[in-house]
């Protein structure tokens, strides 16, 4: 399934709404990274609050996704993220030390202002 | 044996405890099958019965007599009513054994007995000496009656064997199953009142740990303090250890997984109420700290969350007193 992304101001915003295929992951982070220039946005939100299992394909992925944005000059917020996805990640070592995560779009809006 | 039945449970919860100790049809067989309990058996059971029939009240009253001797087991005798209800009970299950159709309502008696005689607290020990008395007496007459072939003497005694094997192994599977029922219901209550999730103000939470934490607490802390996470809303936690008497390597690491997946969630964890001992120990076995807020104590760590938060306190200078 297709990640819709949303222009806000000069803010993306992405909603995971189901589980996505590496396919579906590997278009959200081109679509990203040309919508990012196209729009001139210096902020990207993806809210993953739908995601109830995030393997380690989806975990690089997403922390690929913020390396890119970051060189193409906009920052990633990760927003929504379910307890037990956050604990199963930790387990496996994926913290994410680089990408800046909220509770919620709201959030994550606020902190990219 | 029967002993109370005040207490005694319906059947349909006997049915019920049969179904949750899983003894089907299936292992009903498995059990009679591993006494070599066989159809030879039930009908020398069967050619039993009248003679039982004979010395059903004889046997009983010694037992009882038996009984009647120890304090243990003569506190559940006081009122003569009971003790005579318990007899005429006891007498039903004496010929029941020699009775044949050792089916599902069968089993489903002894189970229930076995729930009763736990509920009431009367210890295994006496129950086996209970049923020992019981083969010696019975025993006694059978070689009597068949003094003039002891051979069948033994068969019939080895048959009354199994069958009274069988009805202790499942009324002290019913006993441990009813303990480990109990003892697994309170382990659940203090865990979860183990670790309490507090909300001190809008966004914060308090996590206080008290006592050892082990792997298996310190997941199910992590797990309850996430979903605290999400479900009130919170901004910050702080989680105080000033009540955790030793870290190890295994706790420490728990704590940097809690910091890490809280953040992912987007929430911030502050740990305070290190003691010495503690920091010492975390750096000498060399833990990575360096991701973990911590602060001093448990007001320090409150004042630090408020700050994140946006909140000033202030002492009220108005005098109310007037």
């Amino acid at each position: 399934m297709k990640v819709p992304i949303l222009k806000q101001g000069n803010i993306l915003i992405a909603t995971i709404q189901s589980a996505l295929t590496d396919q579906d992951l590997i278009s959200l982070k081109d679509n990203l990274s040309h919508q990012v220039i196209q729009h001139r946005s210096h902020g990207v939100v993806i809210d993953i609050t739908e995601l109830d299992v995030m393997d380690s394909f989806s975990t690089r992925t997403l922390r690929n996704i913020a390396s890119i944005l970051k060189l193409r000059g906009a920052d990633t917020v990760i927003v929504g993220m379910q307890p037990d996805v956050a604990f199963a990640m930790v387990q496996l070592g994926l913290t994410l030390p680089n990408v800046k995560t909220a509770r919620d779009l709201e959030e994550g809006l606020t902190l990219l202002k | 044996m029967e002993k109370d039945t005040e207490s005694e449970p319906t059947s349909s919860y006997a049915y019920n405890l049969m179904k949750e100790m899983k003894l089907d049809e299936e292992e009903i067989l498995h059990r009679k099958a591993w006494l070599e309990f066989e159809e030879p058996d039930v009908n020398r059971l069967l050619e039993l019965n009248d003679m039982a029939q004979g010395y059903a009240t004889e046997v009983i009253e010694s037992l009882y007599d038996h009984f009647l001797k120890f304090d243990d087991t003569k506190k559940f005798f006081e009122d003569p009513q009971v003790l005579n209800r318990v007899k005429n009970l006891q007498k039903k299950y004496f010929l029941r054994l020699t009775n044949g159709n050792y089916d599902d309502q069968y089993i489903q008696e002894r189970i229930k007995i076995g729930s009763v005689h736990a509920s009431i607290g009367l210890d295994v020990k006496w129950y086996l000496g209970a049923y020992g008395f019981y083969l010696r007496a019975v025993g006694k007459r059978i070689f009597k009656a068949f003094k003039s072939n002891p051979e069948k003497a033994l068969e019939s005694y080895f048959s009354l064997e199994k069958l009274v094997y069988m009805d202790i192994g499942l009324a002290i599977d019913t006993y441990i199953y009813q303990r480990e029922a109990t003892i697994k219901i309170q382990q659940e209550a203090i865990r979860e009142l183990s670790t309490p999730v507090l909300q001190l103000r809008e966004e914060l939470l308090i996590l206080p740990i008290i006592g050892a934490i082990d792997s298996q607490r310190a997941r199910q802390l992590t797990e309850q303090l996430l979903h605290a996470i999400r479900d009130k809303r919170a901004k910050v936690v702080v989680i105080d250890i000033t009540g955790v008497p030793t870290v190890d390597s295994r706790v420490a690491n728990h704590l940097v997984q809690t910091v890490d997946a809280s953040r992912l969630m987007g929430a911030t964890l502050i740990i305070t109420g290190l003691s010495a001992e503690v920091a010492q120990t975390l750096v000498t076995i060399g833990v990575d700290l360096a991701k973990i807020n911590t602060v001093g104590d448990l007001q320090g760590g409150i004042e630090e969350a408020e700050r994140i938060l946006g909140y000033h306190v202030t002492k009220s200078l108005e005098d109310d007193s007037k």
